[in-house]
């Protein structure tokens, strides 16, 4: 297998003999860590933009052209503000609470493949590094909420680690098909097999695809999955004694992750950096995967503009009863339709149609299946808190529905 | 990039009764859950109806019917061969008269889990595996599939503190035992490189000839390993839990984990030290066999002794449960003698199976005596018994009987077979310790038969019911059968041999 | 074999460097009066009551046991998944007694109440 460090010869146009390796690597990973830190800046703009858009309002525009500056402005802002340590707080996991959450997400960057032979580190096992650094930011909070010694916070940690952890079960799962059908974990190892085999495997395994998104959804602790920062009952959960720049961290960070979804699902359904002609002309492959990676934050938007929050017992069951045995089930019915359709020689997008037909049917006849299911529970529920309504005269707002059950 | 196995290599016919038993407990573990608790003896027959298929394949194939080839089965994790058969209908035997006891007394106290009969079988099935492991990672997943439903069993009772008690404690030094034996499993791999016994045993051989260091991480990790299976079997220096649980565990628990952690762990150390016996014929190595022997002996002395002190049946059970694994121990010592390796392990096998119906059917007299709060099973309730209840009173002096072993009742002919054996293999000193501990544990055991015919009273007994009943016959029948003909054992047994065949 | 993972190790330092400037930039350029009001554990505008550390709800830790048992279990379909292409079906077929093993344990779970989260 080829080395594929970024190659400063080819993209960066660095004289490459009189300088050793080491410096080289780290000059390459910095430029790579830089952009993607330099990206929320953006994003964060792009996302206030649309939340205004979708509520009917304009959103920044005062800052710069279009308020493009406004996130410069906040930072600016927030650096300039007061650290307040809590006289309570547990010193040293307060501190580094933060300090952690940025480092996980920094560090998975480096297994994103931006066009044919770009990435950070072709790792093996890129996509589980992915995951397993990506849920770093689980300790991390926990973290932050002991360390604050505060009850709303700890609380809010409580509700993220039970959540993190719940969705981490369904995201495996799907993500193993991707892996399944690829037969390797490295990122360019899999959108590599789908170029070659010419049908992105959002094609061959819809219902997989959007376990993913949602999963990936709850594990970022967003909107409807926010309970870990449930503004209106933990105030701001595990962040609610931060200020200043460590609480931007956490907001940094967050945004980070959310934007790096894309590109995750990007490679693993969409086919990465694969298009019309990224092969020939590697820049493409970037400006495909930005557009990739940019529809699916768009989908992450447009599901937090639109969606209530989920109460932690619908949110659990919502996982346990819905997503997990979705995504067995998924994996199953693919890899038993993978192993039964054997690959045809060549790959091509008339041979490969019959099995995208079969995989692609029953992976959405699952999905719809369960979404039945799913339909007639929220139905039996809302008709059952109906009848509890009528006969008893509760008051609108029980227990059972306002959520802070458990608490 | 690897060899790619294929069906055929599975061999999985050999290992039917286990792949019966674990399809229809999963399933009825599901089942019971839509059952109403009014409704648990369904359950209780579904479990009972699992076990019966199972015993019957495992019966054939003991008999000598070829279901599967006898023979490595699982990529060389499981062994298939008459030993593994007979363990089979050891432990699901228990397992069939453990479920007959159970139902009624848990239907009076008022315990409606049907999690009970599931729990009752995943540890049916560690047992069985534990015999039909020739790998020491099989034999560690077997021995927590044993154990870890055992541990929830004996909080079956739950809002009574001795009930709790006992689960934790054995919880507790259960963990430790395990910790022992992996630490010991990780030093035979430290030593050897392979965890398959065979494979152990052949490397054994060179590092009894090469360096010391090498030498001492062996013998610790064999070490080890029998402090881990000790442990479960309830040998002396590691029985200390044993009276504790037996005492406070539910009685037809204690029953049914009296017989089946014994014939796992049994099962386990015949595999794991007598199977290497025809592999190497190095003289040093069976060094294994002096502290068995030292184990043998007392728990002997102690189990029997401390016995006679206990004025409460089931902890003086509890200690006749521990003499009982030291004659168990005087046959896998007698394993450690070259040529006498198959000898032994059928000896022990024979001793397990008139144990089982012996030491199930004593427990099953105890839960017909035993009232709800746990009172009722001191030796003086059980004065003038012979009265109020003759055909209970017959039966727990046929279970007294045997467990003395006085000739005509199984456990003599478990005692006779073991005692030939250790002297068929030189161990004179262990077979006449054992004798004489044999005469010591008469008095306890008379005493109890001295106590329901000699002496007056009125005690009290619940009212017999149907599976009681059955399960108090089924194993007096059983003591009595295999006590006059014990040609039924011997028949099974014949054909054990304890070599690991491929 | 390992030295894939050398660009990791400069992004790790980038990462902490980077964040630990931020923090301290931000330390040195904010202002610091910190009062007794101010430092205290914020509670909706009322002092605070007892400490925060207490006992949690049981739901989490429940929540907790069922992830690692599930977590092992998705842990063992890795490496199943990398090698499927060369298993066929043998490797389906062994893998299918462990999805059943699994999903007796989620019907348990489920059928029980032990999904549910309030009983």
């Amino acid at each position: 297998m080829e080395q594929l460090y970024i190659d400063l010869e080819n993209y960066l146009g660095i004289g490459t003999d009189s300088v050793p390796e080491v410096v080289r690597l780290a000059i390459a990973v910095l430029v790579l860590g830089t952009i993607f830190l330099l990206a929320p800046i953006l994003t964060i703009w792009v996302e206030r933009k649309v939340a205004a858009r979708f509520q009917n309002r304009i959103g920044p525009n005062r800052t710069g052209p279009y308020g493009l500056l406004q996130s410069f402005a906040d930072v600016l802002k927030l650096i300039g503000k007061e650290q307040i340590m809590p006289a309570h707080a547990d010193r040293i996991p307060f501190l580094f609470a933060p300090l952690l959450m940025v480092v996980s997400v920094i560090m998975i960057t480096a297994v994103i493949p931006l066009m044919p032979n770009y990435i950070g580190a072709d790792l093996s096992i890129g996509a589980l590094y992915f995951v397993a650094i990506g849920s770093l930011s689980t300790i991390a909070v926990v973290m932050a909420g002991w360390g604050s010694n505060n009850k709303y916070a700890l609380l809010g940690a409580f509700r993220t680690v039970a959540q993190l952890i719940s969705y981490e079960i369904p995201l495996v799962f799907s993500l193993l098909v991707p892996v399944l059908f690829a037969g390797t974990m490295s990122m360019v190892g899999i959108t590599q097999a789908q170029a070659d085999l010419d049908y992105w495997y959002i094609f061959l395994a819809p219902a997989s695809f959007l376990i993913f998104l949602f999963s990936n959804l709850a594990e970022i602790g967003r909107t409807p999955f926010d309970l870990l920062e449930a503004e209106s009952e933990l105030v701001a959960g595990y962040q609610i004694e931060y200020s200043a720049m460590p609480w931007g961290m956490f907001m940094l960070s967050e945004f980070l992750h959310a934007f790096l979804i894309g590109p995750l699902v990007a490679v693993l359904f969409l086919g990465g950096w694969d298009g019309p002609f990224a092969e020939d002309v590697p820049v493409l492959g970037v400006v495909y995967l930005v557009i990739k990676s940019m529809a699916v934050y768009f989908l992450g938007m447009w599901m937090r503009a639109t969606l209530p929050r989920f109460r932690i017992d619908q949110l659990m069951e919502f996982n346990w009863k819905f997503l997990v045995p979705l995504s067995i089930a998924n994996l199953l019915i693919a890899s038993f339709l993978w192993e039964l359709f054997p690959e045809p020689a060549g790959g091509g997008l008339v041979d490969n149609f019959p099995r995208f037909i079969v995989m692609g049917g029953s992976s959405l006849f699952t999905l719809m299946v369960g979404l039945e299911f799913l339909r007639r529970k929220s139905v039996e529920d809302r008709e059952r808190i109906a009848r509890l309504i009528d006969e008893k005269n509760y008051p609108l707002a029980t227990a059972d529905q306002t959520g802070v059950a458990g608490d | 990039m690897f060899e790619v196995p294929v069906f055929d290599d599975l061999n999985a016919w050999a290992a039917l009764p286990i792949i019966l038993l674990a399809l229809g407990t999963s399933i009825l573990l599901v089942a019971d859950l839509f059952i109403p608790e009014d409704r648990k003896r369904l359950t209780a027959s579904l479990a009972l109806g699992g076990v019966t298929v199972s015993l019957v394949v495992a019966m054939l194939q003991a008999l000598g019917v070829e279901i599967g080839e006898q023979g490595a089965a699982f990529a060389d994790m499981f062994i298939a061969d008459q030993f593994t058969y007979v363990v089979n209908v050891i432990a699901l035997s228990s397992a069939f008269i453990g479920i007959l006891v159970s139902y009624d007394y848990f239907e009076r106290a008022e315990v409606k889990r049907g999690e009970y009969y599931s729990l009752l079988l995943f540890s049916t099935m560690g047992a069985m595996l534990m015999g039909a492991s020739r790998n020491l990672v099989m034999i560690f997943v077997a021995l927590e599939l044993l154990s870890i439903p055992l541990y929830l069993l004996s909080a079956f009772r739950k809002p009574i503190a001795a009930s709790e008690e006992s689960a934790l404690k054995y919880f507790l030094l259960g963990a430790f035992s395990s910790g022992f034996l992996v630490y010991g499993i990780t030093l035979l791999y430290g030593a050897t490189g392979t965890f398959d016994i065979d494979g152990i045993w052949t490397a054994a051989v060179e590092i009894i000839d090469g360096e010391i260091s090498r030498q001492f991480t062996l013998i610790a990790g064999f070490g080890l390993v029998i402090v881990g299976l000790g442990f479960k079997v309830g040998a002396v220096p590691f029985h200390g839990w044993q009276p504790d649980v037996y005492q406070g565990a539910p009685t037809p628990v204690t029953a049914f984990m009296s017989v089946t952690a014994k014939t796992g762990g049994f099962a386990a150390m015949l595999r794991v030290l007598v199977a290497g016996i025809p592999v190497v014929v190095a003289e040093d190595i069976a060094m294994w066999q002096d502290t068995i022997q030292v184990i043998a002996l007392l728990t002997l002395v102690l189990g029997n002794f401390v016995a006679i002190m206990q004025d409460e049946l089931k902890r003086m059970l509890a200690y006749s449960s521990i003499a009982h694994a030291g004659y168990l121990l005087i046959a896998v010592a007698a394993g450690g003698t070259e040529g006498i390796g198959d000898q032994a392990a059928q000896s022990a096998l024979i001793y397990l199976l008139a144990y089982t119906f012996t030491n199930i059917g004593a427990f099953a007299v105890v839960v017909a005596m035993e009232h709800v709060d746990y009172s009722g099973t001191k030796l003086n309730d059980l004065k003038g018994l012979s009265n109020t209840n003759p055909m209970l009173a017959a039966v727990m002096a046929l279970f007294m009987f045997s467990l003395t072993g006085i000739p005509g009742t199984a456990g003599f002919v478990g005692k006779w077979f073991v005692f030939k054996a250790a002297i068929d293999a030189d161990l004179v000193l262990l077979a006449v310790v054992g004798v004489l501990t044999s005469v010591v544990s008469a008095f306890y055991y008379l005493r109890v038969v001295v106590n329901m015919y000699m002496e007056p009273g009125t005690p009290e007994t619940q009212p017999e019911t149907p599976s009681l009943r059955w399960a108090l016959g089924i194993t007096a029948a059983g003591t009595l059968i295999l006590g006059i003909l014990p040609y039924f054992m011997t028949e099974l047994a014949e054909g054990v041999t304890v070599a690991l065949i491929r | 074999m390992l030295d894939v993972y050398a660009p990791v190790a400069p992004l790790f330092i980038l990462a902490i460097l980077v964040g630990g400037i931020i923090l301290i930039l931000s330390r040195l350029m904010g202002p610091s009066k910190p009062h007794a009001r101010k430092v205290a554990t914020y509670e909706s505008g009322m002092r605070p009551i007892g400490p925060a550390v207490r006992r949690l709800p049981v739901q989490f830790h429940r929540v907790g046991m069922l992830f690692i048992l599930f977590d092992i279990e998705v842990i063992f379909f890795i490496p199943w998944a990398l090698v499927f292409r060369d298993l066929g079906f043998y490797g389906l077929a062994v893998m299918g007694v462990f999805f059943y093993v699994l999903l007796i344990g989620l019907a348990y779970e489920w059928f029980a109440g032990g999904l549910e989260w309030e009983q």
